[in-house]
């Protein structure tokens, strides 16, 4: 596990390089440029259907790249590379339904250890979900399910956030929520991918943009 | 930034065991399937045969075994396909840990979910079909060996099938002739039991060959995992 700050400060966290996909031969996005350096926010904009997710997958490693390359700390990308430096918000939450939301996040801590001075009560309450700790998941609404897995965000000591549609099902203050997590990520040096098809409201800086299109 | 604790092997392989061991217990309603599925076809034996117990007692330790291993079948296609449904897999193979360790936890977990319990009840089903006491020992002997085999290469299938709707089918062809040789030497310990001969080689070759599974069978998995969900 290489800290951070090891790394020289000119090698982005993530680098793409002419990145491409096709699928039965159908192009679905690309070739694309992009460097995400620690510090940075990335949106991913573009309509439905435009290859937003089949991005993320390539990100996280979970699907293969066919064309061009794409480094990780200047290295290329493999899932072995990255794995516990990643964290990947996708449209499957991976929560478990019959778990509590303290159950649910227990697992992710005993998989991926936790930050410091971070615990699975405090990151509940910073979510918004005091008082349903215990209610087994699929008692909660679409929204709720949500703020369980943005808590993992909290717990999960990742250097990048791969967030796919963060704001889909949540009302005003999720989204203010997902706003604030993203800033308080992006100013402890982390970096993040957000895709989006409406409009983000970002304050600390301008973050990069990249338009896919269908 | 990167100021954190990460938890050790032992620890993220309990926390594997304990979720699903929990939500097998949260679901115990379909826990009990397979062993209900076991008693009635045990059950229908003697009803299909007639009750005559010299008949009973020679097919009975064949009879059990094959109940017991088709009832592992029932459960066998569930082994990853929730997980699979709702993105926990992709969180497993995201996480800091070596998947292979984490699918070998969850086929144990499977195995002590379905096959257990099956297990527990085979001396019932055994003394159903009068099966000679002298011969129980042998039985639980080949069960406890054959059924965690069955487990670990049913998971390689379930993960090789893992991107395909409705791999049931297909699932149950492909582990069909993987079946047979657990069949044949569990069978053969049980038959050389029953007629007071040495039974102890067969059951050494399914001792073998569970060895073999168990050290190779969780790194296929996650092999076949790996290319199931690349697509």
């Amino acid at each position: 596990m290489t800290e951070m700050t090891d790394a020289p400060a000119t090698t982005p966290l993530l680098e793409a390089r002419a990145l491409g996909f096709h699928r039965q031969d159908e192009p679905v996005f690309g070739p694309l440029d992009f460097r995400l350096a620690a510090g940075e926010l990335m949106l991913i904009e573009g309509d439905n259907g435009s290859g937003k997710t089949t991005l993320m997958r390539i990100l996280t490693g979970l699907l293969r790249p066919e064309e061009g390359e794409l480094l990780w700390r200047g290295e290329p990308l493999t899932w072995d590379r990255c794995s516990g430096e990643v964290v990947f918000l996708g449209h499957q939450l991976g929560l478990k339904a019959e778990l509590s939301p303290r159950e649910n996040l227990a697992f992710t801590i005993g998989l991926h250890g936790h930050r410091n001075q971070s615990d699975i009560d405090g990151a509940l309450r910073q979510v918004g979900l005091t008082g349903y700790e215990d209610e087994p998941v699929r008692k909660l609404s679409a929204g709720q399910k949500k703020r369980v897995a943005l808590a993992r965000l909290l717990l999960i000591p990742a250097a990048l956030w791969l967030l796919d549609e963060p704001y889909a099902n949540l009302d005003r203050s999720g989204i203010e929520l997902v706003d604030a997590l993203l800033e308080a990520h992006i100013a402890h040096g982390g970096a993040a991918l957000v895709t989006s098809h409406g409009a983000v409201q970002f304050h600390g800086g301008e973050p990069q943009r990249i338009r896919l299109h269908a | 930034m990167l100021d954190t604790r990460r938890p050790g092997l032992v620890h993220a392989c309990m926390a594997v065991l304990r979720r699903d061991l929990t939500l097998a217990w949260r679901q115990r309603g379909d826990m009990m399937l397979p062993v209900l599925y076991a008693l009635i076809v045990t059950s229908l034996f003697p009803f299909a045969l007639g009750p005559e117990s010299a008949l009973l007692r020679r097919i009975a330790g064949g009879a059990v075994l094959v109940t017991v291993l088709l009832a592992m079948l029932l459960a066998l296609d569930a082994m990853f396909r929730s997980d699979i449904e709702d993105g926990s897999l992709e969180q497993l193979m995201l996480a800091p840990q070596p998947l292979a360790l984490m699918m070998g936890m969850k086929i144990l977990a499977h195995w002590l979910a379905t096959a257990l319990p099956l297990i527990v009840i085979a001396p019932l089903l055994a003394g159903m079909l009068h099966l000679p006491g002298a011969v129980m020992p042998v039985l639980l002997a080949a069960l406890l060996l054959a059924t965690p085999l069955l487990s670990l290469l049913g998971g390689i299938l379930v993960a090789l099938t893992a991107g395909t709707r409705r791999s049931g089918m297909l699932l149950a062809l492909m582990l069909l002739p993987l079946c047979v040789p657990v069949v044949i030497f569990a069978a053969g310990a049980l038959a050389a039991a029953q007629e007071g001969l040495p039974w102890i080689a067969p059951i050494a070759w399914l001792g073998a060959a569970l060895v073999l599974a168990v050290v190779l069978a969780p790194l296929a998995c996650a092999a076949a995992l790996r290319i199931a969900l690349d697509s």
